[in-house]
């Protein structure tokens, strides 16, 4: 029982420490503080190694991969936010996805460790379904698509928040034209024509900073989305392989199948509307913030319901 | 196409991203220098050859040798000019009559037939011929509309999700009570959605007919969208006037520039560079112009082979105690018209062993069934243990482990026996009990006496008495008696029963392609297809390029390579001639740089 223990030390750092990170976070929106950076990186460095050794102890315990229960795909979700908020770290300068990382990894956690019941923490067995190799290559695949669709949708939420607030006197399609404008150049380039150029006057419009966020997030929401969606491919088709092992058939219209399904034409819809450049705007980004709920309603919803093939690691 | 001149840089390491911006950052001109001479002698070393700006470059060398910084660049050209005579920049005109004049005409040739519509009308066809086309394009259109697609794919989605929320495949009385009360002001009730197929959603003919359309619009759009872009993808095509370049999403005047220059900084980045007179025409991530397609034939693929599973295939289910057999052709039905039944319909399958594991807490670990399958002569043909997970697979069928059940119980009544007594399912489900009964004496039609037995696995036995009071439990084959009613018996053993399924599916290998071709193609089409085309005109160059995908970090990229083609200035009274970037590096430190 000496993992029990282990157990709880990892769980309550990694939490208080995804509570500073968030606050941090919140701070830093509104304040510019140099040293934020710095130890809401070291705190998110801290929360990272607890949650990962927290699915090590897992693993000691159970002797599977710790995807096994509702439970352990919570933490290994809040772990695969913390890890791509590491990640981000390095590439991303502007730190607005840190916002959006930050308490979702929190949230997750939180929502894992205090309202999910004591008998459903504790490790579980795998049930002879569960027992295979595409166990790992599915969930996993299935999992960190979840993450980075969830991230790149709640991208595409912050987006839309912000072109819908109050975005002064320039009409929205008019402004959305601007911007296209505006990112297609670095500053570097900028202020190397404005000594040949004199037409760059709306560089000093009020609500310029507002509209390079909006691009920054629509570009990052579309590369994560990207990224997750080839993530959701494989982990949906990994799936069905592993179903005609252990079930008889790929594709039995299973709930979560299903709305795994559903989730996949919507991101395929957003990214197709992405391809296409009459269709810039506000239009993917609201297909794409659709996406989250679906996310959610695929990986909580359905075992909720307690319906179907997939109801593992629920309440019995 | 063999006159043009084909850059490929071996070493291409040399514009490295790092690279990049390192030479960047010592932005003075003699930093840049070596720079430039790095990328020279790459591409030279290599015997590759850009022409048309050779003699351009000889001019400014010459006329100030005397300068500090041009010695490294008077090395370059010294390798430059040790290559066969280049011709001046003012004949690029007759130079290209001559040598790529043939080929130009042919690549405007193949545009008018791609085209199709002049030929047509020179051939003068029959009037159904006409209408047969016109009406083949019309349909041709409209599939392929961009919004067609999408909404088909919304509509599919929302059904999808429609026939999660409503149970599937429930008897009609199912719906009629749980529909009973009218929803949305009586619009739905529980015949509306029998009317509407809602208990079936997945196979009504509605939900089959959008998923052929869609089937349809992703033909269409493969072949009246991204096929006629691979094929102008393919041909290299120059821009030979400036306004068609300017008419690129992204272009570019680059003052007192040079192609050749342009031309190596593209090939020391993966491009392929072609060169054909002042144009330049180079592209890179041909690949991600080609998975698209590869995504849509997958998915094609996939629908191709689910609709043959579902017309061709056999499917069957049966629950066989353990030591008895069946024959494979009894229990297989066929699922569509296309099912022909193969050979070895003729194997017989026996039953050698139905075991179940447990964990020490007593959970369910794995459900292990040892089968053995013999052909018609008897002989053994497989012999393998199947589990869940692990299925068995032979001459085209597969047999699942899903179910279990117990048949017997085998007990021994006061030494006597043994016999078997028929097990009873009265629970279903993940909780199964089975129960069997033992009637004691002789007591007549009336009433009749004896004991329960009960069991929830092929593991322990409860033991009820005639009152239906608990006595005790008992292990199977522990073989210690258990005195009920003043008859000693012993449980010998629990004979479970597997419950098998069998499939044979013939689209299982199509559909097994598409997914991984899906799962490739998907991923491959995230590369950046980026075409380029330059222009010499003059000192200046005109650049423009165009990407398929992402273009904002594209054309970020793009300006950072388009810093790095260097900029040569002529000297104004005597001053030495320098070569600056074209970026704001060199304009910052004008001092420095000019030395």
């Amino acid at each position: 029982m000496i993992y029990t223990g282990i157990e709880y030390i990892f769980v309550n750092i990694s939490f208080v420490m995804f509570f500073f990170v968030t606050l941090l976070n919140l701070i830093n929106l509104f304040y510019k503080i140099d040293k934020i950076d710095h130890f809401s990186k070291n705190s998110m460095t801290i929360a990272f190694f607890c949650t990962t050794g927290f699915l090590i102890t897992r693993y000691l315990q159970t002797r599977h991969l710790p995807l096994g229960n509702l439970y352990e795909s919570l933490m290994f979700l809040s772990w695969g936010f913390s890890l791509l908020y590491l990640i981000l770290e390095v590439r991303d300068q502007i730190g607005l996805s840190h916002a959006v990382l930050a308490p979702g990894a929190m949230l997750i956690h939180a929502f894992a460790t205090l309202s999910l019941p004591q008998q459903m923490r504790s490790p579980t067995l795998l049930v002879p379904a569960l027992q295979s190799q595409w166990l790992m290559m599915h969930v996993s695949a299935m999992l960190i698509s979840y993450i980075t669709l969830l991230c790149g949708s709640l991208l595409a939420i912050t987006l839309l928040s912000l072109f819908y607030g109050k975005v002064g006197s320039v009409t929205l399609e008019h402004k959305f034209e601007k911007q296209s404008f505006f990112f297609l150049m670095n500053p570097r380039k900028n202020l190397w024509k404005q000594t040949g150029a004199e037409n760059y006057s709306y560089f000093l419009i009020s609500n310029s900073r507002k509209c390079q966020l909006i691009n920054c997030l629509d570009k990052w929401a579309c590369q994560t989305i990207s990224l997750g969606f080839s993530l959701l491919t494989i982990g949906i088709l990994s799936g069905a392989v592993w179903a005609n092992e252990a079930w008889g058939s790929y594709w039995s219209w299973d709930p979560k199948e299903t709305w795994a399904l559903v989730t996949w034409l919507v991101y395929a819809i957003y990214l197709h509307t992405k391809v296409d450049k009459r269709k810039m705007g506000e239009g993917p980004a609201m297909t794409a913030s659709m996406g989250f709920f679906l996310v959610w309603i695929c990986f909580l919803g359905v075992n909720l319901l307690g319906v179907g093939l997939h109801n593992y690691g629920w309440l019995a | 196409m063999g006159s043009y001149h084909v850059l490929t840089a071996k070493g291409s390491t040399a514009l490295g991203g790092d690279k990049l911006t390192s030479c960047f950052s010592s932005s003075s001109g003699h930093g840049f220098l070596l720079s430039h001479q790095l990328f020279h002698r790459n591409v030279y070393s290599h015997k590759y050859r850009i022409q048309a700006n050779a003699h351009n470059r000889k001019q400014v060398s010459t006329a100030h040798p005397t300068s500090d910084t041009l010695k490294t660049l008077q090395r370059t050209l010294s390798l430059d000019s040790a290559l066969p005579p280049a011709p001046p920049l003012s004949s690029p005109q007759s130079d290209e009559g001559k040598r790529a004049g043939p080929s130009s005409a042919q690549v405007q040739d193949e545009v008018r037939t791609a085209s199709g519509k002049s030929h047509l009308a020179s051939n003068k066809p029959s009037a159904v011929f006409v209408l047969f086309r016109q009406v083949k394009r019309a349909v041709e259109r409209t599939l392929s509309s961009f919004n067609l697609a999408l909404a088909e794919l919304a509509i599919i989605a929302a059904l999808c999700a429609l026939g999660t929320l409503i149970e599937q495949g429930q008897s009609k009385e199912f719906y009629l009570e749980k529909y009973a009360e009218d929803y949305a002001f009586g619009m739905f009730n529980g015949e509306w959605v029998l009317r509407l197929c809602l208990d079936h959603v997945y196979t009504a003919p509605y939900f089959l007919g959008l998923i052929a359309c869609l089937a349809a619009s992703l033909m269409a759009c493969t072949s009246s969208r991204q096929l006629p872009l691979v094929k102008i993808a393919r041909r290299w095509k120059f821009y030979n006037s400036g306004a068609s370049v300017s008419k690129l999403p992204f272009h570019e005047t680059l003052p007192r520039a040079q192609l050749a220059d342009l031309g190596a900084l593209l090939a020391a980045d993966n491009y392929q560079v072609f060169v054909k007179g002042p144009a330049l025409y180079a592209f890179k991530g041909l690949a991600g112009r080609f998975a698209p397609i590869g995504v849509h034939a997958a998915l094609l693929l996939i629908m191709g082979g689910a609709t043959y599973s579902a017309i061709g295939g056999y499917r069957g289910n049966v629950m066989v105690p353990q030591g008895l057999n069946f024959m494979i052709g009894e229990v297989m039905y066929p699922v569509g018209f296309l099912a022909r039944p193969p050979d070895t319909f003729d194997t017989e399958v026996h039953v050698n062993r139905f075991s179940i594991e447990t964990y020490p807490n007593g959970e369910v670990s794995q459900f292990r069934t040892d089968l053995s399958l013999f052909d018609l002569r008897g002989r053994e043909v497989s012999r393998k243990e199947i589990s869940v997970n692990k299925p068995l697979r032979y001459g085209g069928f597969t047999m699942y482990q899903t179910d279990w059940a117990i048949s017997a119980f085998q007990v021994r009544v006061d030494g006597e026996g043994p016999y078997n007594l028929v097990a009873a399912p009265l629970q279903t489900g993940d909780n199964k009990l089975f129960g069997t009964f033992l009637p004691l004496g002789d007591t007549g039609l009336g009433e009749v006496k004896g004991i329960s037995m009960l069991a929830r696995d092929l593991q322990s036995v409860i033991v009820y008495d005639s009152s239906g009071a608990f006595v005790g439990v008992r292990r199977s084959g522990s073989g210690r008696p258990i005195t009920v009613d003043g008859v000693s018996i012993i449980i010998d053993d629990v004979i479970g029963s597997t419950g098998l399924e069998l499939k044979m599916d013939p689209g299982v290998p199509i559909v097994y392609a598409g997914f991984g071709a899906l799962m490739l193609t998907t991923v491959i089409s995230y590369l950046c297809h980026v075409q380029v085309w330059a222009l010499q005109e003059g000192n200046s160059l005109l650049v423009g390029a165009k990407s398929n995908r992402n273009r904002s970090d594209f054309q970020e990229e793009f300006e950072k390579l388009l810093d790095f083609v260097p900029e040569i200035v002529k000297p104004e009274n005597g001053t030495p001639p320098v070569v600056l970037t074209n970026s704001i590096g060199g304009l910052q430190n004008p001092d420095k740089s000019v030395g």
